[in-house]
């Protein structure tokens, strides 16, 4: 397991610097001048140069290219063009917001997809299980959009139940709670179909093997052959996939962000890259994607914690 | 006395016939319903200029957000008062292209790494390796990189999806391309002195198009989740284009007083998109049964 945990960690080598590298594309082929840009429109050309010079921008590429590594590594993201806020600040505003959503959406959806998954191949061919895939097929081909304005409009407009825009407070206060329903609803909503999906495949697997068979024989009752015998083997398989799912749930939690005007990352990369704020755009693509990154190498060692036949 | 019999003999000397692909897939009525979904919908895109009742950018302000079943407008107008027929259809045409082209796009040169994997071992893992790299990155990333990059718009979607469908396609070729170098029958071909594009072309290629073909329609209809989400979000098709999901974000702005602006196109891409994933599954069952889950 330690082999295999190095490995993936080595992995994440190239991957982080293509991450810094695309970082340092987006602001090379920015159509404005950086410096000019934050000099504003009424600087003499003398401000404008000492500013390129303060920024680097008179240097060569590659001198560039390490000052950006070295401002990178001491968490300087640069300033937004809009309002002159720091990326990193902003961005440390929104981060947690978008845990809390992702939190919120994956803890009744995983359990309700893995229960779902479970009781199609326990039942698998019957009419239930029938429905129970006809549902997780139709819930991986809905726009998470879609789910998010129709809760907007019917919960949210037509019946006043709960509150659909932005972010009230914490998780922990009472408008926080009501607040994160609907948006956990939305997002979690798409994520129950593949889980089912995923979970029905890995039973299906195991329920045939000797040991459930076993199981049966010495008569126990069937719940417990599924729930004791089949579903925790079948867990391996659910837990990485749901893990390389992750990335789905992020796009997922973007179109979500914007839907509900929920103040997180991907609500904040969007708005930046629709008003041409390129430090911020910049600072919020490589926040997510080391994001991503970080949560794939969790999941990539836990599996390996959870596989005694990974442990050879 | 002949007459009788001659049935008999034409009988037996008929090969019992296994169904064919196209019969398979139509046994399973929610499979026939996709097919016939699937066909409905390019016929439409296609033929979006003919059918369309009104020119995709003509509004009528007095007609602004109709609902629909108003006299001429079956399924309302916009809120710039265009009538919504003619747009899902325009918008069935554009988000339907833009996926044809990211699957082709990423599916050609996909499938060229993962035949350049499974046929030259040396470059194998180098090859692979980076295509672990890229399938580090969820889609929605691409998109986002891109779109900041050259700016929002189709063609940086299109190209974020195409970037993305890559490594899958490469892996699936790659997989169905080994099982096949293994056999007797390439090494006789190489010993005949082809060519290895002629091989791969003649004796590799045709066997993973069934795995190709089940992948490239399963992907179309995440690629039309995906694309359709971005040009949501403003990333992709810009307004005045009539784009599926740049429609629905324009909805979005009336939902209160017209929710038909926003729904109507959001139904257009559940309905294509459940058609393609409907569709994939049959076919993966029917073409590829390796593939069964």
């Amino acid at each position: 397991m330690g082999r295999h945990a190095v490995q993936r960690l080595l992995m994440a080598i190239p991957v982080l610097f293509g991450v810094v590298l695309v970082g340092f594309l987006l602001m090379q082929v920015v159509p404005n001048d950086p410096a000019l840009v934050r000099a504003g429109p009424s600087a003499t050309p003398d401000v404008v140069a000492a500013i390129r010079a303060d920024m680097g921008l008179d240097k060569p590429l590659y001198t560039q290219f390490g000052l950006y590594l070295w401002r990178l590594l001491h968490g300087d993201l640069g300033v937004s063009i809009i309002n002159n806020v720091p990326v990193l600040q902003e961005l440390g505003n929104t981060v947690g917001p978008t845990l809390e959503l992702m939190f919120a959406s994956l803890i009744w959806s995983i359990p309700i997809g893995i229960a779902l998954g479970t009781i199609g191949a326990y039942r698998r061919g019957k009419l239930v299980d029938r429905l129970i895939t006809a549902f997780a097929v139709a819930g991986g081909s809905i726009p998470v959009f879609f789910l998010g304005l129709v809760l907007i409009w019917y919960v949210g407009f037509k019946l006043q139940l709960l509150p659909f825009t932005g972010r009230a407070g914490p998780l922990w206060t009472e408008e926080g709670l009501m607040g994160i329903i609907l948006p956990a609803l939305t997002l979690g909503g798409t994520f129950i179909g593949p889980v089912a999906r995923m979970t029905r495949t890995a039973v299906l697997d195991v329920l045939g093997v000797e040991h459930v068979r076993t199981a049966r024989a010495k008569g126990l009752g069937e719940f417990r052959v599924v729930t004791r015998h089949a579903l925790r083997n079948a867990m391996i398989p659910v837990v990485t996939l749901i893990g390389l799912q992750i990335g789905f749930l992020l796009g997922g939690a973007v179109v979500t962000e914007t839907v509900f005007s929920w103040p997180g990352v991907g609500r904040l990369a969007v708005g930046a890259i629709l008003s041409a704020d390129f430090p911020m755009a910049q600072g919020t693509i490589i926040v997510l994607s080391l994001g991503f990154i970080l949560i794939n190498l969790v999941v990539d060692v836990l599996y390996a914690a959870l596989d005694p036949r990974m442990r050879a | 006395m002949s007459a009788a019999i001659e049935p008999l003999v034409q009988q037996e000397a008929a090969p019992p016939k296994r169904p064919g692909t196209l019969a398979r897939l139509l046994r399973e009525p929610a499979a026939a319903f996709a097919l016939v979904l699937v066909v409905l919908v390019i016929g439409a895109a296609l033929l979006a200029p003919v059918l369309s009742p009104t020119d995709p950018f003509d509004n009528d302000l007095s007609l602004a957000m109709q609902v629909p079943g108003s006299p001429g407008l079956p399924l309302g107008a916009d809120a710039q008062g265009r009538n919504m027929v003619t747009r899902v259809l325009y918008g069935l045409r554009v988000t339907l292209l833009m996926g044809l082209a990211s699957v082709a796009i990423g599916g050609i040169l996909g499938a060229l790494v993962g035949f350049a994997a499974a046929y030259y071992r040396r470059i194998d893992g180098l090859l692979m390796r980076l295509m672990d790299v890229m399938l580090s990155f969820p889609a929605i990333l691409f998109g986002l990189a891109l779109a900041a990059i050259f700016g929002p718009g189709i063609q940086a979607v299109v190209l974020a999806l195409s970037v993305a469908t890559i490594p899958l396609m490469a892996r699936i070729v790659r997989g169905s391309a080994l099982a096949v170098m293994g056999l007797d029958y390439i090494e006789a071909a190489r010993a005949t002195g082809m060519s290895d594009a002629r091989i791969i072309l003649r004796h590799v290629a045709p066997n993973c198009l069934s795995s190709i073909f089940v992948f490239a329609t399963l992907r179309f209809g995440q690629v039309i989740l995906l694309g359709s989400a971005l040009s949501f979000l403003g990333l992709g098709a810009q307004p005045p284009i009539a784009e599926l999901g740049a429609m629905a974000s324009d909805g979005r702005n009336f939902l209160f007083f017209a929710p038909h602006i926003a729904v109507i196109p959001c139904v257009a891409i559940f309905a294509v998109v459940l058609a393609f994933n409907v569709l994939g599954d049959a076919l993966r069952d029917a073409l590829d049964p390796r593939l069964r889950t």
